[in-house]
């Protein structure tokens, strides 16, 4: 398997019959859609996010993760920088977050993205269904527009 | 005065479960179970479903090994169907389960068991996971990571998605191989075969360094079951089942999945969810068995591919007789990930690989159905009934872990017996009971999600419920 080298890598994360948890997948198919013809952008959406992205983020010259997140208020749309994760007694191996994602790039492969952003939005509800909540529905303007900006100034190196 | 330890949950496993220890009043351990804590119901809510979707269906029970649910529950559909499906169909089926094999003993081999293996049972937890392994032993990991990718990409090549597929279907599958994939795929075998080298070289520089867990490690004489082809070479997809005894003698053979009932029987038991199944002639529990990595490999006269055999020769060598140390899946399931490496790479070369014809149609023949495969933790059969129009109206599964379920008790209590002293419990003793569920690579609950870390809390409790000692980590 060759990978190859992404300008700006998108890693979403949920599960599309959780209602908001889908969210993640939604704006990476999204993004996907709008920057179609732009080679340098990969677009990665998984239900969990596993050990083996590594590679695929060491590889990356910026790195985009997106989660709806449970903590935050319903429909609020935050991009923050990640740091890399100090490893953790009984550290999950089906799952990572996307810290400890960063920490394994940079110790298997000794590599890591120039940038690395996390986008989150707020759920308001994540059980069984797969329409999203009022609050997340409203946000997905913001959501979809702070995800354009993020990509473009990535792909153009702009970080 | 009686006491209980309690591991809940048991961490580094596919699903949720926990452990229970009883001591007696000397402080000596009376009696140990393990609790699968899920109820899962798939057997009831299909019910009414056509039969049609049952692969698909079916395939939701698990995360981990969905093809071999997939696999299995479309043989059911198709002896309802009476059919028999094309040579390609069939092939690249078996392809599929190879690939799914090989993902799933990676995971279990480098993310769940390497911890204990290359860094020791007693090492610190704070680094005993998949960080600290890369950090000792880089290379290694790289190559876990490469060889789970491996199986992962030939999947998602195969059916378009990684997960949950829905390319087999009752007849065969919905699409042929482009000679564009099958080329990607043989592009990635060369560092398929570096990196399971590399593993095997690894285990066996370290495996003489655990003889006290080998030694208990839920070792002990049992009979063994699993897939096998006409010429006694290990399978995974077709053939019948083999059951030996602890001896090697060969107890029942050419078991179809419609006889299998006939033969194998379930008991339940109070504190667990999962059922145990148990050879119906010895009666439960005398009757139960093993399957998976260890019990395949203890049951085929060869691998059927020049590599494989020739670490099968090697691994036979490690008893007269069937190997009964459970500590020995985790050499049987990289002598099995060198198997499936060899197997696709010679599937791929046959130029029928390419056929077009790879689905056969038919509607229902039969009212009754059942289908075997091979997960990479043991062997699965789903057996399905249907009325006229083809709705089901009765399913039973008879998965890998069921029938694992009893040796994985026997084995907690053998070293529960041999590391707790006089009440007393380190990090380390609760690690290695921990530890002999690992070796069977248990799938409990696989299409469950967690959320956030899962604690691992083991308490000793006195008789009236008070709290005597308790670790978290």
């Amino acid at each position: 398997m060759t990978l190859t080298t992404a300008r700006c890598l998108i890693l979403a994360c949920g599960n599309t019959l959780r209602s908001d948890d889908g969210i993640g997948p939604w704006l990476a198919e999204w993004a996907e859609d709008r920057f179609r013809s732009e080679a340098g952008l990969r677009v990665l959406a998984r239900q969990q996010w596993t050990p083996e992205l590594a590679e695929e983020i060491a590889r990356a010259e910026s790195v985009l993760f997106i989660d709806c997140s449970v903590e935050s208020t319903p429909g609020s749309v935050r991009i923050i920088e990640v740091q890399l994760a100090v490893p953790t007694p009984g550290l999950a191996t089906h799952h990572l977050g996307a810290p400890e994602l960063l920490a394994l790039a940079r110790e298997l492969y000794d590599s890591l993205p120039r940038k690395a952003l996390l986008l989150t939005v707020g759920a308001g509800s994540i059980e069984l269904g797969e329409e999203f909540s009022e609050p997340v529905l409203d946000a997905i303007p913001q959501a979809c527009s702070l995800l354009e900006r993020t990509i473009l100034q990535s792909l153009c190196g702009q970080d | 005065m009686s006491q209980t330890i309690t591991i809940d949950p048991v961490t580094r496993l596919e699903g949720h479960g926990k452990i229970t220890i009883q001591l007696n009043g000397q402080g000596e351990v009376q009696d140990a179970h393990f609790h699968v804590t899920q109820v899962r119901g798939f057997e009831r809510f299909a019910q009414g479903r056509p039969f049609y979707e049952m692969p698909s269906l079916m395939a939701r029970i698990c995360g981990i090994c969905p093809v071999s649910h997939l696999l299995a529950s479309a043989r059911a559909c198709e002896a309802i169907m009476s059919v028999r499906i094309p040579y390609t169909a069939a092939q690249l089926r078996r392809m599929l389960n190879l690939a799914q094999m090989v993902q799933s003993h990676a995971l279990s081999f480098f993310y769940l068991a390497s911890p204990d293996l290359l860094l020791g049972m007693e090492s610190d937890p704070k680094v005993r996971n998949i960080f600290g392994v890369v950090a000792a032993k880089p290379q290694l990991g790289r190559a876990g990571v490469a060889l789970r990718r491996f199986g992962q990409h030939i999947i998602e090549l195969l059916g378009s998605k990684r997960i949950h597929t829905g390319w087999v279907v009752p007849g065969g599958v919905t699409e042929p191989l482009s000679a564009a994939k099958r080329d990607e795929i043989l592009g990635m075998i060369p560092e398929a075969y570096d990196n399971i080298g590399l593993a095997l070289d690894a285990y066996k520089q370290i495996a003489s360094s655990f003889k006290p867990e080998i030694e208990v490690f839920a070792n002990f004489p049992s009979l063994f079951m699993g897939l096998i082809n006409e010429d006694e070479s290990v399978s995974f997809t077709v053939g019948t089942l083999r059951l030996i005894d602890a001896k090697g003698n060969i107890v029942e053979d050419g078991i179809l999945a419609s006889r299998f009932t006939e033969v194998i029987g379930e008991a339940v038991e109070p504190y667990s969810y999962t059922k145990f199944a148990y050879y119906k002639p010895l009666g439960y529990p005398q009757g139960s068995y093993r399957v998976g990595p260890l019990a395949r490999l203890n049951i085929a006269k060869s691998m059927g591919t020049p590599m494989a055999d020739k670490e099968l020769a090697e691994f036979k060598q490690l008893a007269d007789g069937p190997v009964l140390s459970s500590f020995y899946y985790h050499h049987a399931r990289l002598v099995e990930i060198l198997y499936g490496i060899e197997k696709i790479e010679r599937m791929l070369n046959d130029p029928l690989i390419l056929d077009k014809h790879v689905r056969a149609i038919a509607g229902v023949n039969r009212l009754e159905g059942a289908g075997q495969a091979e997960a990479p933790r043991g062997t699965l059969n789903h057996h399905y009934k249907v009325d006229d129009n083809g709705l089901i109206t009765w399913a039973n599964l008879v998965i890998a872990t069921g029938q694992n379920n009893n040796a994985m008790n026997k084995g907690v209590l053998q070293a529960a017996r041999h590391y707790v002293k006089d009440g007393k419990f380190t990090e380390g003793v609760l690690n290695r009971v921990e530890a002999v569920i690992r070796t069977f690579d248990p799938c409990l609950s696989c299409s469950s999600h967690a959320f956030g870390q899962m604690p691992l809390v083991l308490s000793l409790l006195s008789p009236d419920g008070e709290v005597l000692d308790r670790v978290v980590r």
